[in-house]
C-alpha cells in the first residue's frame, strides 16, 4: 500500500463514521428501515489488506458505533463476522466471472451491478446478525426479519449513491 | 510443539475471528459489565460532547413542537392550581396532610441529547448528571407522560431506561374504574403498550386514561401513562387484553423532568424490615 492509499482509507473512515454518527443515526424510514452505512468502511478496504488487520479494524469500527448506540458488542460482533466472510464472497463472485485481475472495490472498476451484488450480500449478512442479536427473542423474529430486509435495501442504496457521487 | 505453532500460524485468522466474536458476545451478554458502564456508552465525555453538538443543530427544527408541549403543560398546571384552590383533598375529615410527605418530590429539568425508539430495548441520554443531583433509580417524566427511570449517571450525563424496554413495568391505574394493573411495552410499536393483570370483571371504557398509581415510589401518582384504545377478550384467560396508546411522544422528546422522591430511601428501608416475615 502506498502512502496515498493509506491517507485515502483514513479519510474514508472519518467520512463514513461521522456521517453515520452525526446524520444517518437519526434517519429511520417507517420505523423499519435503518441505515448503517458505516459498513462501507469495511467493504471498501483494499483486497490486499491482510484478513487479520481487517478483522481488527472491523472490531474497532464496531465498538465506536456501539458507543454511540449504547449497544456495546452488537455492532462489533456483526461487523467482525462481515469482515471474516468478505474474502469468501469475493472469491465466490470471482468464480462466477464477476471480475478479473486486481480487484479494486469501487463502482467504476467493478461495474455497477457487480458492486451492488457485493454490497447487498455483505450488508445482508451484517444486518441479519445485528438484528437477530438485538431481537434476542423468538417472538420478535418476524419484526426483525422485516427490519433486516428493509434496512439492507436502504443501506445498500445509500452506499451506492455515495459511491456514485464521491468520485468525479 | 513446532506443529502446534505451525497450526496457530496457519489458522491465525480464524482464531482471531473467534476471539473477537467471543469478546463481543461477552460484552453483549454481560450488558452491565465494567466496560459498558465506564467507557463505551454515550455517557463517555467525548461521545456526549459530539451528541450534544449534533443535537443542538436539530433542536431548531423541533422548536414548534416544544412550544406546543410547553403551552399545553402550562394549561394543565393552571387547571390544576385552580382545582386545588377549589377543592380540599378527598380524605376522611381527621386526616392531616404531612407537609414533608406532600412536598417529597423534587423536579429537575434536563434535556434529551440521544434517544431511540426502534430497538427492543431503548435508552435515552440526558445532559444532566450527579452534579445536578441526579442519581440512578430516579423517575423521569415528560410534559405529556411517563418516560422512564435513570439507569447510569456520570457527572454531567445520565442514561435513562425508557418505558419502551422489554423489562420495564409500571404500576398504573385506570382512572374511571380505579383498578390497578401493570403497563408494559411489547417491543413492536413505539406508540402502543399493553396493560396486564386487569381482571375480566372490570368494566372498561375506551379512551379511559391510564395514570401512575399511588403504589409507585419513583413517580408521583397521576402521571399519564397512556389511553385505552382497544380492549380484547382472550377466550381462556381471566384477564382483559388491553392495548394503550403511549402518552409520551418519544419521537419528539426534548425536555424532561427528573423526579426525585426525597422519602424513597426512608420508605424502602422501612419496607425492607418486614421482608424476612413474608417468607
Amino acid at each position: 500500500m502506498t502512502l496515498r492509499e493509506i491517507l485515502n482509507i483514513i479519510f474514508l473512515f472519518v467520512l463514513y463514521l461521522s456521517l453515520q454518527i452525526l446524520i444517518v443515526r437519526n434517519l429511520v424510514l417507517f420505523d423499519v428501515a435503518f441505515c448503517f452505512m458505516y459498513v462501507a468502511c469495511i467493504l471498501l478496504l483494499p483486497a490486499e489488506m491482510s484478513l487479520s488487520a481487517t478483522l481488527l479494524v472491523a472490531f474497532v469500527v464496531g465498538i465506536i458505533v456501539d458507543t454511540f448506540y449504547n449497544t456495546l458488542g452488537m455492532h462489533a460482533a456483526a461487523t467482525v463476522l462481515m469482515a471474516y466472510v468478505r474474502p469468501m464472497v469475493v472469491r465466490f463472485q470471482a468464480a462466477r466471472g464477476g471480475f478479473d485481475g486486481r480487484i479494486v472495490f469501487s463502482i467504476h472498476e467493478m461495474g455497477s451491478l457487480n458492486f451492488f451484488y457485493y454490497v447487498v450480500i455483505l450488508t445482508f449478512i451484517h444486518h441479519f446478525t445485528l438484528f437477530l442479536i438485538e431481537a434476542n427473542n423468538i417472538l420478535l423474529f418476524l419484526p426483525a426479519l422485516i427490519k433486516i430486509v428493509a434496512s439492507t435495501l436502504f443501506t445498500s442504496v445509500t452506499i451506492m449513491l455515495v459511491q456514485y457521487f464521491s468520485r468525479n | 510443539m513446532f506443529e502446534l505453532f505451525q497450526f496457530i500460524v496457519r489458522s491465525r485468522n480464524f482464531i482471531l475471528f473467534v476471539l473477537l466474536e467471543v469478546l463481543s458476545f461477552y460484552f453483549i451478554i454481560n450488558s452491565n459489565n465494567y466496560w459498558s458502564i465506564r467507557f463505551f456508552n454515550t455517557s463517555n465525555y467525548y461521545a456526549a460532547k459530539i451528541m450534544a453538538w449534533s443535537n443542538k443543530a436539530q433542536e431548531y427544527a423541533r422548536l414548534r413542537q416544544v412550544n406546543t408541549d410547553l403551552a399545553e403543560e402550562n394549561r394543565r398546571l393552571n387547571a390544576l392550581v385552580t382545582q386545588l384552590q377549589q377543592f380540599k383533598p378527598q380524605a376522611p375529615t381527621n386526616y392531616k396532610t404531612d407537609s414533608i410527605f406532600a412536598t417529597r418530590f423534587r423536579f429537575t429539568v434536563a434535556r434529551v441529547i440521544n434517544n431511540t425508539t426502534q430497538h427492543p430495548n431503548n435508552y435515552i441520554t440526558l445532559d444532566k448528571g450527579t452534579a445536578d443531583g441526579i442519581q440512578p433509580g430516579m423517575g423521569v417524566i415528560s410534559p405529556t407522560g411517563v418516560v422512564g427511570k435513570v439507569k447510569i449517571c456520570s457527572e454531567h450525563i445520565s442514561i435513562v431506561t425508557s418505558i419502551l424496554h422489554s423489562d420495564y413495568m409500571i404500576s398504573s391505574k385506570l382512572v374511571k374504574s380505579g383498578v390497578i394493573g401493570t403497563a408494559k411495552w411489547d417491543g413492536v410499536d413505539p406508540t402502543r403498550m399493553k396493560m396486564l393483570d386487569i381482571s375480566r370483571n372490570t368494566k372498561m371504557y375506551r379512551g379511559d386514561s391510564v395514570v401512575t398509581s399511588e403504589y409507585n415510589s419513583i413517580f408521583p401518582s397521576g402521571i399519564l401513562v397512556g389511553r385505552v384504545i382497544r380492549v380484547g377478550e382472550m377466550p381462556n384467560q381471566t384477564f382483559h387484553d388491553v392495548t394503550l396508546s403511549v402518552g409520551t411522544d418519544f419521537n419528539n422528546l426534548s425536555f424532561v423532568y427528573v423526579v426525585e422522591n426525597k422519602l424513597q430511601g426512608e420508605q424502602e428501608k422501612l419496607e425492607k424490615t418486614t421482608e424476612p416475615e413474608r417468607k
